[in-house]
């Protein structure tokens, strides 16, 4: 129809600009790191070595089959929940839930057992630890993140004095120079019996601990303060380490003004007569934040909550400069690493290897966001 | 029709296929510069860029010396120096220029980025130059430098990059200190250094602040005081072949069993801020630092402005053989692949700046170490200007390097890994044997 | 039923007591660099919290060694155009992926959040060689100038994708209204859409600048010459190999971080233009 063509027409007018930019500094790369992963290159490109790369930082082929058959079996099993396909089948309630169950736990099994198990022991365990730290990063960064900020932003829009002080000095963190933060954080974590959070965690009651020198998580010092003097590795494995835990307090402390900022940006947008409308109606605060501004600000939280995983899961300046010797390899983020194979082992082809599975890492991760969170975004109407 | 059809695809794809053979084979190396080449090349007015990662004083003072060299020098060779940023972007610079964009004529590198670049053929090995009759070293000169400076620059038998400087690790003391806990001169024998650490845990410093702890060293865990400590007991990461690494070795054990000792006894802690050392030595709470000597012009203003104000002096580590054996290292200048001319106006600026006349001048004003023996000759009011450095300059003669072998930077990684995990507890022989495993298998595969 | 004024004083307290909390918190590493800044190399070293007199030398100093006056110049021309290509761009593309039909958008939505999902330090590489290749093909000069520093930066993904959801969550009537009135999709995106984005504008702008003005690595790479270095590679004249003047660098840090202070607090009121909730006092 030439109404939707016009409009077509118009749309790839209005996008020509930023698209030729974005394919040139945005896209170009991904494309020429795929190809400097596929060879053998140092610093000039070598030979072509296809997926050699690939194959020695994830593991055995057929390990990553069986992972990715225990994934797809599982997003059946989503798919057939919402679907009629079962109703047809002349199968009871409890069949159908237990039929379901079965397929989800042959998927989980799947996918953990033959699958990730079998990568993490003929992978690369740079590569793994790598991707198990970010994990444990974004885990603990962005939930924390997101609801603070959320605090922070509504108590910041209450009719309060000094109010504008309130949210310059919000932001200070985010404009503080990394130099600053750094080497003021890095002197409250300091292992040294003087520092800030040894002194508050002794008056506390506790002992001297070594923070940002510590590769013990979290879990096994809470364990050893009980008096146990071993414990099983999975205890270091899914918690994050000491180390990790003051980083991420850093990292919180830095980007809370930055997403309180847009959410402040975002609640702006919702029009004061709704408010007024509710409270004639005689609607509490708790319900006025419930169904008046959660659901018109869920877009801007929609697209912070995306922001912060694609941030924390590439998050690199802030946590190489806290790294130390005394932390190990419980703080290597997988950026962490690219860094290392690139600087250290001048290896430029597995570095841009490494960098591709992170960046389908992070693809499937905001797939799986944009799916399931998504679609309970409130648009406008 | 579909003859032709089929003849045009046949040598479309024999095309294809030629150019993906070629695109597929790996770059060669260039030869190095043959001696008849060096002798005929003609340097005379060629304008060279330096990049460098100096800033401040040490920028200011290598700028003017620059500016002498192109007024003086007799072949109007016109040098350009540029701050490329620390030695991260200098490296992140250069493989980028050697990619297809600009890359400088020298520029600074640590052996590990060398080789890197040599092995992209991004630099050229320097024999031929010094070899030279006509352009290069005078026997009289290659004696004049201290051996392990050059030989650390070489790798695989070829002269890969010059040192211009370097620096070492010594032990800093507070002699005031010392005197007090009744000892007249440094360790002499690492019975002593112990028994000396443990008497500043046990009588804190008379100046310093009371109520802080006191330590008798302040380790940062880091490879290069490790090895310092390994070749201070007699031994060697690398084996004599240069083919293996030696990291479960006695002196190795020795070394390790000392830190673990000493922080058993509570007079050893690790470093908990970058440059805590530094300042903790400067208030009088540790007895020993061990640092590069690079650090001795902070300390002194450290000590001088920390309120304490007290006397200091460097060590070298108490030596098992009798002989000081001392870690020494430093960035090297190197050569890019250009042009025969270039290259050798590159090398006639490099041998420029390590005479001993211009090397003496470096000195002063960057507080490096010169590369060249006779140096000291004009050096003898600084020396009695600085005494710390002449102390520290006495052990020039003893250098060791650490390798220059691929892939040593992991090593470094994995030795301070096993520091960690010994001072925390590891067990010893497993988290040697390790090591010492890992390490050989970067050898392998170039990692 | 009005709340009891007793509960209103007790939860306004709180508030008040969580914000100041936060503030302090917020603060103190600034408060640290600007204390620091005023310190002599002695009180540093000692960590002493407060200096004896103010060393206002230090800015002078600072200012001199790192040659400020051309950084500074450089990196407000820099973060200029950056910003004002950002906000443009962004504001260009962010309105069809919003509000408009086409085949490929969703596709299209999914290349822009892909170009954020890449590491840095493996996208240098190849942004340079662009820039390198557009240098010599194209009559402008892009290295060692303001081309190579901004148009790479220019269009954002994040500014495209906030832009978006603003846009999408604001009623649809409003372009009905306009096209009724004759408008085309540029006037109305222009004249009606734009005022009302001031706030998603506003903050995308103030990320552009503050990136702008940060950015490190980047410059580094691109500019061999003075002519066009921005201000924080200037504050790395101050980090050396072993030891680092730290009063002298807190001020540096301090000049720098001046122009995006002074320009937030100038902004921050527009950001939060338009919330009065009522329903919410007290």
């Amino acid at each position: 129809m030439r109404q939707s063509t016009s409009e077509s027409l118009t749309a790839w007018l209005f996008l020509a600009p930023a698209l030729c930019v974005l394919g040139a500094f945005g896209l170009f790369p991904i494309g020429y790191a795929l190809f400097v992963s596929l060879h053998d290159w140092r610093i000039r490109r070598g030979a072509l070595l296809g997926l050699r790369h690939y194959r020695r930082a994830l593991g055995e082929p057929e390990a990553l089959l069986w992972f990715v058959l225990g994934c797809l079996l599982i997003v059946v099993v989503a798919r057939l929940r919402g679907s009629r396909l079962l109703h047809r089948l002349s199968l009871g309630r409890c069949q159908r839930r237990a039929a379901l169950a079965l397929l989800l736990g042959l998927g989980l099994w799947l996918a953990l057992v033959p699958g990730l198990r079998g990568l993490c022991a003929t992978g690369d365990p740079r590569l793994y630890n790598g991707l198990r730290v970010t994990a444990l990063y974004a885990l603990a960064t962005i939930p924390v993140q997101l609801s603070l900020s959320m605090l922070l932003a509504y108590l910041l829009l209450m009719s309060l004095r000094a109010k504008g002080f309130f949210r310059v000095v919000l932001f200070l963190p985010y404009v503080t120079p990394v130099i600053a933060s750094a080497v003021v954080f890095r002197s409250i974590f300091s292992p040294d019996p003087a520092s800030l959070a040894n002194r508050l965690w002794t008056w506390c009651g506790f002992g001297q601990l070594r923070w940002l020198y510590e590769s013990r998580s979290v879990v096994a010092l809470l364990l050893r303060a009980a008096g146990m003097q071993a414990w099983p590795v999975w205890i270091d494995t899914f918690f994050p380490s000491l180390a990790l835990t003051s980083i991420v307090v850093y990292n919180i402390w830095v980007y809370i003004g930055y997403d309180t900022v847009i959410l402040l940006a975002g609640l702006s947008a919702i029009p004061r007569h709704y408010y007024e409308a509710a409270q004639i109606d005689g609607a509490s605060a708790w319900q006025s934040f419930r169904h008046i501004t959660l659901p018109l600000v869920s877009p801007t939280l929609f697209f912070l909550s995306m922001v912060a995983v694609i941030g924390t899961f590439r998050a690199f300046n802030h946590i190489y400069i806290m790294r130390t010797a005394g932390a190990r390899d419980s703080v290597d983020v997988l950026s962490v690493t690219i860094f290392d194979v690139l600087f250290e082992n001048h290896n430029a082809g597995y570095a841009a290897a490494l960098a591709f599975v992170l960046f389908a890492v992070i693809l499937a991760l905001t797939a799986l966001q944009n799916r399931v969170v998504g679609k309970r975004v409130f648009y406008g109407d | 029709m579909g003859a032709a059809i089929s003849a045009l695809w046949s040598r479309l794809a024999l095309g294809i296929l030629t150019a993906a053979l070629a695109a597929a084979c790996s770059e060669g190396r260039q030869p190095a510069a043959t001696a008849d080449e060096v002798e005929r090349a003609d340097p005379s007015g060629q304008s060279l860029v330096f990049w460098y990662q100096h800033t401040r004083e040490r920028e200011t003072a290598l700028l003017e010396m620059i500016r002498d060299f192109n007024r003086a020098n007799e072949y109007g060779i016109q040098v350009r120096g540029e701050y490329a940023g620390d030695y991260d972007a200098v490296y992140n610079k250069m493989i980028v220029g050697l990619q297809g964009g600009t890359v400088p004529d020298v520029l600074v590198a640590y052996q590990n980025q060398a080789r890197a670049y040599y092995a992209a053929d991004g630099i050229v090995a320097l024999d031929p130059y010094i070899d030279s009759p006509r352009w290069g070293l005078s026997d009289s000169a290659r004696a004049d430098f201290f051996p392990a400076f050059l030989q650390q620059d070489r790798v695989d038998g070829v002269q890969i990059c010059f040192p211009p400087n370097r620096s070492m690790e010594v032990l800093y003391y507070n002699r005031d200190w010392l005197r007090e806990l009744g000892y007249d001169h440094p360790p002499q024998t690492w019975e002593e250094f112990r028994q000396m650490c443990r008497a500043a845990h046990r009588q804190p410093f008379s100046r310093a602040q009371p109520g802080c702890r006191s330590l008798g060293l302040l380790l940062e865990i880091d490879a290069s005081r490790l090895a310092s400590l390994v070749f201070a007991h007699g031994g060697d990461l690398l084996s004599a072949s240069g083919d293996a690494y030696t990291l479960d070795t006695p002196q190795m054990r020795a070394a390790l069993g000392l830190l673990v000792e000493l922080a058993r006894d509570g007079c050893l802690e690790q470093l908990g801020e970058p440059y805590g050392d530094q300042r903790e030595f400067s208030v009088g709470r540790v007895l020993f630092v061990l640092r590069s000597s690079s650090s001795l012009p902070f300390v002194a203003i450290a000590v001088r402005e920390g309120g304490l104000d007290f006397q200091w002096d460097v060590a070298p580590l108490p030596s098992v053989s009798g002989t000081p054996v001392v870690n020494v290292y430093g960035a090297s200048l190197a050569v890019a692949r250009t042009t025969p001319e270039r290259q050798l106006a590159s090398w006639l600026f490099i041998k420029w700046f390590t005479e001993p006349e211009q090397q003496a001048r470096w000195v002063r004003a960057s507080k490096y170490f010169p590369v060249r023996r006779s140096t000291a000759a004009s050096l003898a009011d600084y020396f009695a200007g600085d005494p710390q450095y002449h102390s520290a300059y006495r052990l020039l003669e003893y250098g060791r390097s650490e390798p220059s072998v691929a892939g040593y930077q992991q090593v470094r990684r994995m030795m301070q890994e096993a520091m960690v995990g010994v001072l925390e507890g590891d067990d010893v022989d497993r988290t040697l044997a390790q090591l010492e495993r890992r390490a050989n298998a970067t050898l392998v595969d170039g990692s | 039923m009005a709340t009891r004024p007793a509960g209103r004083r007790w939860r306004r307290a709180a508030v008040y007591a969580g914000l100041s909390l936060w503030a302090a918190v917020s603060s103190f590493p600034f408060l640290w660099m600007l204390l620091s800044s005023f310190m002599t190399r002695g009180e540093t070293l000692r960590r002493a919290l407060w200096p004896e007199r103010v060393q206002w030398g230090n800015y002078a100093e600072a200012w001199r060694e790192a040659s400020f006056g051309l950084y500074f110049r450089n990196s407000l021309v820099i973060a200029a155009v950056q910003v004002g290509g950002t906000l443009l761009f962004s504001l260009l593309a962010a309105y069809p992926l919003a509000r408009l039909r086409f085949r490929g958008r969703e596709l299209v939505f999914g290349c822009v959040l892909a170009t954020l999902m890449i590491p840095e330090s493996v996208t240098m590489v190849p942004n340079f060689l662009t820039v390198t290749w557009l240098h010599r093909a194209t009559p402008i000069a892009w290295l060692n100038s303001w081309p190579a520093l901004t148009v790479p930066f220019m269009v954002s993904a994040f500014s495209i994708f906030l832009l978006r959801q603003f846009m999408r969550s604001q009623p649809s009537e409003l372009w009905d209204a306009a096209r009724i009135d004759g408008a085309g999709h540029l006037r109305f995106l222009f004249q009606i859409q734009l005022p009302l984005c001031r706030a998603p504008l506003l903050t995308v702008g103030m990320f552009s600048f503050i990136g702008s003005w940060n950015a490190l690595a980047w410059p580094l790479l691109v500019t061999n010459t003075p002519d066009w270095r921005p201000i924080s590679v200037g504050l790395q004249q101050f980090v050396s190999e072993a030891g680092a003047e730290v009063h002298l660098q807190t001020a540096g840090a301090c000049i720098a971080t001046v122009p995006v202070l002074v320009a937030y607090f100038l902004l921050q009121r527009e950001f939060t233009e338009g919330i009065s909730m009522a329903g919410l006092k007290g």
